[in-house]
């Protein structure tokens, strides 16, 4: 028997206007492994708060048609019912996270049905035996990384013994080798319990490189492609949609290879078959262009720790970025990144060494006076905006330095214009996307005319479309003059759109050197712990021994062409 | 034992018993062994707290230790009022009632687990919604004041102050007030998953629920239970043989 069945199935919210999910007919069998996927606003979330009740028990709306989860009509059952069905894992991993510690956390579903403490016990640590956490059992959450917390919300879940797992975005707050890490888990789950599992995600690549069964494309609050993975890859629906392909694919697209002579595209080993015509592409197309240029920002053995008798977090830092560039530093958590943007910006001072901006040194200067040279963009938009009004968000930093409003007019005028935000000038910063808001937080910096900007993983959550949007407009920002840093794990990015890139491991400079240069040293990549692209591994596949220039020339002849 | 220390506490006013149950107060923080770095900031709020407190009554109410005691001793006359001895012995007791409360308190915030109060709470007939709330407040205390820090070093990065010497006193607090907007909006978003992701794992389900961390009452516990009964008797006992206000 069907496990999930959506017939002329469609949802509006109640405060919006239009329906978000549309004429979704849709058939989930026992065991299945199926990967969701859409770009923001495609309907993809809604569509999993359908699967787990929260529609239409949280979020009130209009359901039409019909829904079948086990043997249960959703539309007359109540949340708990679902929820005997549906074990769900969240995208944040610390709103999940209720408990005071990982025993107490896993044990919420058993508190929540009564069950007593004794038999409560031993099933908690089987469930965290079998995701690997038991050594953990009363660590608090704040001494866990994200992936590990997210692993005891998955066994929060296997407690619960349902048979469908549903997860929301699981790899949207993680790092690459915890993704994987996350992936593998979930894969053997999977494999052991033969559970049904559901990952709406837009990160496909990652995914697809774990034995998905089908594949579900939605787009516009319809499922407007359902099928094996291998065939869609086929297809053009992702770049239709706004998704990002796997890499690779996107390569031999671009190539200009016959794809359908490969059964199983979503093995990257079986792209072996195009070797030939991958080494007379290379041939032709090989390019390799080094332009030096001057240094906007220089660190000199920089030392840093946080207590007298704490550990060194950074170790002897040096690196120079390039004036009228992209630089990206690269790293994974916990290599000292953000404690290297607190030096740089002057919210914490180095014991030893110093920082050089365009050759003067900056060591003595304020916070105050480095912010209006040096500006510093988060992760998370709502973490910097703090008015009401665009505009007032954008003149905040003129106003607190006490510029004239005249002045202050037009250059907020101006700036908004660079930002392609002229046209909401007069908004509440509220109406705004996600994406626009970080926009936001840019024009709010640029205003102030710095040197360097300093982005904190600008693209993170942000599906296909929205990256290459962001990344072009960051170039724009590069061309009128202003040095870009861009700290990010993500190394599509880096080696797309970076000039320069820095790799940061355990609070060391390990290497300096052009993207392409890094991406193809297996000794820097593994020391930081960093996960090259499907690119490099198309090459080694390919037998094309220059790898770095292979990718150096990919990127120079197919740089946007997807966009 | 704390309810029981500070009822009997409370239904004094007598310097000779603060002064034995303050000794006794923090010769069980010492055996406790709770590092006094830990406990410096509430000692702290705790002294100064007394000091303002007798200074406000000495000067707002001068006769009121004479009313209660029925004596007047004339230490000086200030602005046309007198200040009597009385009033003065009447503050430091009071302070000292105060002092003797602290090292109970602090005994209990440091050595109780949130989770088994929680479960504590609940076994004797809170809601465990109410009782949960407790549970969750200390879960994400923390990770609200991250979320501070983190905004408040976004926003020093862009020029706004909020150390001591970069602008004036009321210029700073302006700018800890700008830092509200962003902190808000984030916690209802919090709020929002959590309460999501408790009901998605049932909670509410059931009129009751169990507790992984409850602990069972041991004989230990029944002894203390009568031990602490038993004072709260005495004292109920003493205080009908004396005066409320005790005058050296």
């Amino acid at each position: 028997m069907s496990q999930i069945v959506f017939d002329q199935f469609s949802f509006k919210y109640d405060a919006q206007q239009s329906p978000t999910l549309k004429n979704i007919n849709l058939v989930i069998e026992p065991g299945e492994k199926i990967l969701i996927a859409g770009p923001s606003g495609s309907g993809k979330s809604t569509l999993g708060h359908c699967i787990n009740g929260l529609i239409p028990f949280s979020y009130k709306g209009a359901i039409e048609g019909k829904l079948k989860i086990g043997d249960l009509d959703a539309k007359h059952s109540d949340l708990h019912e679902v929820n005997k069905y549906v074990g769900t894992v969240l995208q944040d991993q610390d709103g999940q996270f209720v408990g005071l510690s990982v025993g107490e956390d896993v044990a919420f579903y058993y508190e929540n049905h009564s069950v007593n403490q004794i038999d409560m016990i031993p099933r908690v640590e089987t469930a965290l035996r079998d995701v690997g956490m038991l050594d953990y059992i009363n660590e608090t959450p704040h001494n866990l990384s994200g992936g590990q917390k997210q692993s005891v919300s998955l066994a929060g879940i296997l407690a619960s013994s349902t048979d469908i797992l549903l997860f929301d975005e699981p790899l949207a707050n993680l790092d690459p080798m915890s993704s994987k890490k996350a992936l593998d888990l979930i894969d053997q789950i999977h494999k052991n319990s033969n559970k049904t599992v559901i990952i709406i995600e837009h990160r496909i690549e990652d995914v697809l490189a774990h034995n998905i069964d089908r594949m579900i494309v939605m787009s516009g609050g319809e499922v407007i492609e359902d099928a094996h993975p291998d065939k869609l890859l086929h297809q053009d629906v992702l770049r239709r949609v706004g998704l990002r392909e796997p890499l690779y694919i996107e390569a031999l697209k671009n190539i200009g290879v016959d794809l359908k002579k490969v059964t199983k595209a979503s093995s990257i080993e079986s792209m072996s078959v195009f070797k030939s015509d991958i080494q007379t592409w290379f041939k032709a197309a090989q390019k390799s262009t080094l332009n030096k240029s001057e240094v906007a920002l220089e660190l000199n053995g920089v030392h840093f720790k946080y207590f007298k008798d704490g550990p060194e977090i950074l170790k002897d830092v040096s690196f120079k970025i390039e004036k009228n560039a992209i630089t990206a530093i690269m790293g994974n958590n916990g290599a000292g990144k953000s404690t290297l943007l607190k030096i740089i910006s002057g919210l914490e001072k180095p014991q030893k060494g110093s920082v050089k901006l365009i050759n003067e040194s900056i060591d003595s200067w304020s916070i105050m006076k480095r912010s209006q040279k040096i500006g510093y963009v988060m992760q998370n938009p709502n973490h910097m905006i703090t008015k009401i009004q665009i505009y007032d968000e954008v003149a905040f930093g003129l106003r607190n330095k006490g510029v004239d409003e005249n002045t202050i007019k037009e250059r907020v005028l101006h700036t908004l214009k660079v930002c392609g935000l002229y046209k909401f000038r007069n908004w509440p910063v509220s109406a705004l996307s996600y994406g626009q808001k970080k926009r936001v937080t840019i024009a709010s910096i640029l205003v102030l005319e710095p040197e360097i900007i300093i982005l904190d993983e600008p693209t993170a959550g942000q599906d296909f479309k929205n990256y290459t949007e962001f990344m072009t407009f960051l170039q724009n920002v590069k061309n009128e003059g202003i040095s870009i840093v861009v700290i990010t794990h993500d190394m599509q990015l880096a080696l797309e759109y970076a000039d320069h890139a820095v790799v940061l491991s355990k609070g060391q400079v390990i290497e300096e050197n052009r993207v392409s240069n890094i991406l193809t040293n297996h000794k820097v990549m593994e020391t930081a712990n960093l996960r090259g692209t499907s690119l490099s591994t198309l090459a080694e596949v390919c037998n094309i021994e220059q790898e770095a220039v292979f990718l150096e020339s990919y990127i120079q002849n197919f740089k946007g062409v997807q966009a | 034992m704390l309810i029981g220390w500070t009822a009997f506490v409370f239904m004094f006013m007598d310097i000779r018993i603060f002064t034995v149950m303050a000794l006794l107060g923090f010769s069980i923080i010492k055996l406790s062994k709770i590092p006094f770095k830990n406990i410096k900031p509430l000692t702290y709020f705790v002294i100064v707290f007394s000091i303002v407190n007798s200074a406000m009554l000495i000067l707002i109410t001068p006769e009121f230790g004479s009313e209660v005691s029925g004596q007047y001793t004339v230490v000086l006359s200030f602005l046309g009022r007198d200040i009597t001895l009385e009033t003065m012995f009447y503050a430091l007791t009071l302070s000292l009632k105060y002092i003797s409360i602290l090292p109970i308190t602090l005994l209990f915030v440091f050595t109780t687990h949130p989770s088994r109060f929680a479960s504590s709470l609940n076994r004797i007939g809170v809601s465990y919604r109410v009782a949960y709330a407790v549970n969750i407040a200390f879960r994400y205390i923390p990770d609200v004041k991250d979320e501070m820090f983190t905004i408040m070093n976004a926003q020093e990065a862009r020029g706004v102050a909020f150390r001591k010497g970069d602008a004036s006193f009321t210029k700073r607090l302006g700018n800890f007030v700008t830092i509200l907007v962003p902190l808000l909006i984030s916690s209802l978003n919090r709020i929002e998953v959590v309460s999501n992701a408790m009901q998605l794992r049932g909670f509410g389900l059931n009129k009751s629920r169990t507790w992984y961390n409850q602990r069972h009452m041991t004989k230990n516990d029944f002894i203390m239970i009568a031990t602490v009964l038993l004072f709260v008797g005495l004292g109920i006992y003493m205080k009908s043989q004396t005066n409320y206000f005790w005058l050296y």
